[in-house]
């Protein structure tokens, strides 16, 4: 334990040198980048040190492996309890056999409970990272989200340019069709007055004629004197006689 | 070895003659989890839930009177159970198990209380001294009842405390002591008789610091 800090206090030492540098009091250029190579970020571990029979780092025994091997390590340990105990430098008092029954206490509830509690806390930290990834990843598609919308509403706003360009066509064509409408109306109206003038022109040439034909013919009847009349009507008599059928 | 039966709790195993066991009082700090991470591991999330909820409990007798006054109890409850189950491990002194640790920490909270509460509130402390619905006769009576009472509370916090976990130790070196002379399935008996002397011991150990934070929140409730 004391090792890994050991080791962890070495990695930390300079970081901490960089963490420090941004509260001085001076004016500083803040927009220096970090030196990732040399003061790398620290990494959130999320195992816990890796550990052999429950207590002892994994880092004493790669301390050995150079020298000793695989077994060293382990004949070390026996060497020197055997060593501490059998010459009484370690005396197996009353505290002893209490330490004993706490390790066989120890062993059983990290066997039975460990599990149980590791999971439940798991699952906690599990909810509680979930909610912070939810929240980003939501908020991250959120954004890709109005993105969309943006570029939807832009192209629907594109639309609306073919969309004047009807209207214009639309407002070209009534434009036209009033046009007409007037046009029409203009001959009709221009027709009517002339129509007008036509018939006055006609009425007035029947009634002139009608008139002249009542003047002339009235003139003739008064011209007729009573002998024409006579050898008119004479005339008629022998026409007829001679017409009629050979009869008689 | 034992020179008396209470040589374990003798508070002198000096080294350059400076008491270094009381060093163990400090122990617990080893164990308090680093909250460098936003992200919480299982030790501190474990230790942030035990604490959460030592602090919604303190928060409900204390009232809401004063914010932040649960960080003492919660920080004098987490000082006490680290030192007794601590304690418990061989080969680590025990120092709530003194009477100067314990009075330590007991009477200054207890001599604040009451300085805070008898200058600033005299009135709602004597009224403190007559419990609702006494008979008129017993008045007196109960003033000095209560007066006691309230007289001895550090001594009773501490000694408590300090007799609770000497009690535990005492039991647990009696039976362990008579290790070295034991057969070999004797000694499975005594292994066992100790394992359940421990589980008792260990729940004490919590239980005790609870009450001491306990009752040291209801004193200063009783004060406001």
């Amino acid at each position: 334990m004391l090792s890994r800090l050991a080791l962890r206090s070495v990695q930390e030492a300079r970081p901490f040198l960089v963490a420090v540098r941004p509260t001085s009091t001076t004016a500083v250029n803040k927009a220096t980048e970090r030196d990732e190579v040399n003061f790398p970020r620290r990494a959130r571990p999320v195992e816990p040190g890796k550990v052999r029979m429950g207590f002892l780092p994994e880092e004493w025994f790669q301390f050995f492996y150079s020298k000793t091997g695989v077994t060293g390590p382990y004949m070390f340990g026996v060497g020197l309890t055997t060593f501490l105990c059998s010459k009484e430098i370690y005396v197996m008092e009353h505290e002893f056999y209490t330490g004993l029954s706490i390790f066989v206490m120890a062993v059983y509830a990290i066997k039975k409970l460990g599990p149980g509690i590791a999971n439940y806390l798991d699952k906690e930290i599990e909810d509680i990272e979930g909610s912070w990834v939810k929240y980003r990843q939501e908020s991250v598609e959120g954004l890709k989200q109005a993105i969309e919308d943006e570029k939807k509403a832009q192209w629907e706003a594109e639309g609306q340019k073919i969309l004047f360009d009807a209207k214009r066509e639309n407002v070209a064509l009534q434009l036209e069709a009033a046009y007409r409408e007037r046009l029409a109306t203009v001959h009709s109206e221009v027709k009517k007055r002339l129509d007008y003038q036509l018939e006055t022109a006609n009425v007035k040439t029947r009634i002139e004629q009608k008139h002249m034909v009542n003047w002339i013919v009235n003139n003739v009847k008064a011209s007729i004197t009573p002998a024409q009349e006579a050898a008119a009507l004479k005339q008629c008599f022998a026409d007829l006689k001679g017409l009629a059928p050979q009869s008689a | 070895m034992m020179t008396n039966l209470f040589s374990v709790f003798d508070p002198t195993s000096s080294v350059l003659m400076l008491p270094l066991n009381w060093m163990s009082t400090f122990l617990g700090m080893m164990f308090l989890p680093m909250l460098y991470w936003a992200m919480p591991s299982r030790w501190s999330l474990l230790w942030t839930l035990i604490t959460s909820t030592l602090h919604k409990e303190f928060k409900t007798l204390l009232g809401s009177s004063h914010f932040g006054t649960t960080l003492m109890f919660v920080s004098l409850f987490s000082l006490i159970v680290f030192n007794n189950f601590l304690g418990l491990l061989p080969y680590v002194f025990t120092s709530t198990s003194h009477l100067t640790m314990t009075l330590a920490l007991a009477l200054p909270l207890w001599v604040a209380f009451m300085m805070f509460g008898w200058i600033n509130h005299t009135q709602h402390m004597f009224a403190h001294l007559v419990p609702q619905g006494t008979p008129g006769a017993l008045m007196p009576f109960m003033v000095l009842i209560e007066t006691i009472s309230n007289v001895i509370r550090p001594g009773t916090l501490a000694v408590r405390l300090a007799a609770n976990m000497i009690a535990g130790h005492l039991l647990l070196t009696l039976l362990g002591s008579t290790g070295p002379s034991l057969s070999a399935t004797l000694i499975s008996m005594l292994i066992i008789g100790q394992i359940l002397l421990l589980i008792l011991e260990a729940a004490v150990a919590v239980i005790q610091s609870y009450v001491f934070a306990v009752l040291s929140t209801l004193y200063a409730s009783e004060v406001t």
